[in-house]
């Protein structure tokens, strides 16, 4: 996020140290609050923030993504339980997983509200496009899963020639030899 | 290495410091509400105090009931940038908009974008409507000047 003012969160472990968390929790956007659901605000990087009660059940954990990379597989679980299965639309774009799904408007407990994301993950390079599944489970996580080391990952080496060229020809002498030759 | 000393901002209250001062600070320390963010749900303390301090008549008044009948509401909008959000009315529909563009966080890139609708009380316009965005990413939007706060 370009423009944070806060740094990232807590460096205790070596996951945020290196950013790459296999787990990323609170990616619910654009809900309804009520005032009871603002808890007491704590202290993070010095800076005071009210974290938000959450109610276990519906929706608690949209967005909330989790990777897996093993041995001999990749693997992807994506919540999607504010959509319907017709909803939500996966594909590979050459090496890139694409996620997306929107709900046109309906009724929540706060409100009316329609919801777009499309979250992309980069495949890994031994992994070939044409064979990730998906599975939509009956809670609303997205499985995606596909087998690893499908794909040779041999380095080609290719010696690329190198033509010289000749000079290009020297515009003095060039005259010399047209004063000479009359 | 050298010995690092973290000081939090407990140590210097700033925005209520007559009222640490006429209490003490180690009474202060476990009332949240004296580091509370002003938001929602906070009372300002000046502006109770301001509203408690002339007692002229209150036997007959009742203080008005604040924030039970009030249009208010609260979104979270914690991944979006202020730019990202807009917020509308439309024929007694407040409309808040957000959206942002393909962005990269740790498990590759997202965009998302959301649509809320609110019906508005009758007699309520966009100029009577105010909104504050939170640092903490809490949207706002509420009433102007509920009759019989000023």
């Amino acid at each position: 996020m370009s423009g944070r003012s806060v740094p990232h969160a807590h460096p205790a472990t070596a996951e945020y140290e290196f950013a790459n968390p296999s787990r990323l929790g609170e990616q619910r956007f654009g809900e309804g609050l009520l005032p009871e659901e603002i808890l007491t605000p704590t202290l993070y990087h010095g800076y005071y923030v009210r974290p938000r009660a959450t109610r276990a059940g519906e929706g608690s954990r949209a967005g909330a993504s989790e990777l897996r990379l093993s041995e001999g597989k990749f693997q992807a679980f994506l919540d999607v339980s504010h959509f319907t299965p017709d909803e939500v639309t996966v594909r590979t774009v050459d090496n890139l997983l694409e996620v997306s799904a929107r709900h046109p408007q309906r009724l929540d407990r706060h409100g009316f509200v329609s919801r777009e994301f499309c979250r992309t993950y980069v495949l890994p390079a031994d992994v070939d496009p044409w064979r990730v599944r998906a599975a939509l489970s009956h809670d609303g996580i997205l499985n995606l899963e596909a087998p690893r080391g499908g794909r040779h990952l041999d380095t080609e080496v290719n010696e690329v020639y190198i033509s010289l060229l000749s000079a290009p020809p020297d515009p003095e002498e060039e005259e010399e030899v047209a004063r000479v030759e009359p | 290495m050298a010995k690092i000393i973290l000081r939090h901002l407990i140590e210097t209250p700033v925005r209520y410091q007559e009222e640490f001062e006429a209490r003490g600070l180690e009474d202060c320390r476990l009332d949240h509400a004296l580091y509370a963010l002003p938001g929602p749900t906070t009372v300002d303390l000046g502006k109770a105090r301001e509203a408690q301090a002339p007692p002229v008549d209150s036997a007959a008044e009742t203080p008005p009931q604040e924030g039970k009948s009030r249009f208010q509401i609260l979104v979270d909008v914690v991944q979006f940038l202020p730019e990202d959000i807009i917020i509308q009315t439309f024929e007694g529909w407040l409309l808040i908009k957000a959206q942002h563009g393909t962005r990269m966080d740790e498990h590759g890139f997202i965009s998302r974008s959301f649509t809320r609708q609110y019906k508005l009380p009758d007699g309520i316009e966009t100029k009577d409507l105010s909104a504050i965005l939170c640092h903490d990413g809490i949207l706002v939007v509420e009433v102007k000047d509920p009759v019989g706060t000023k």
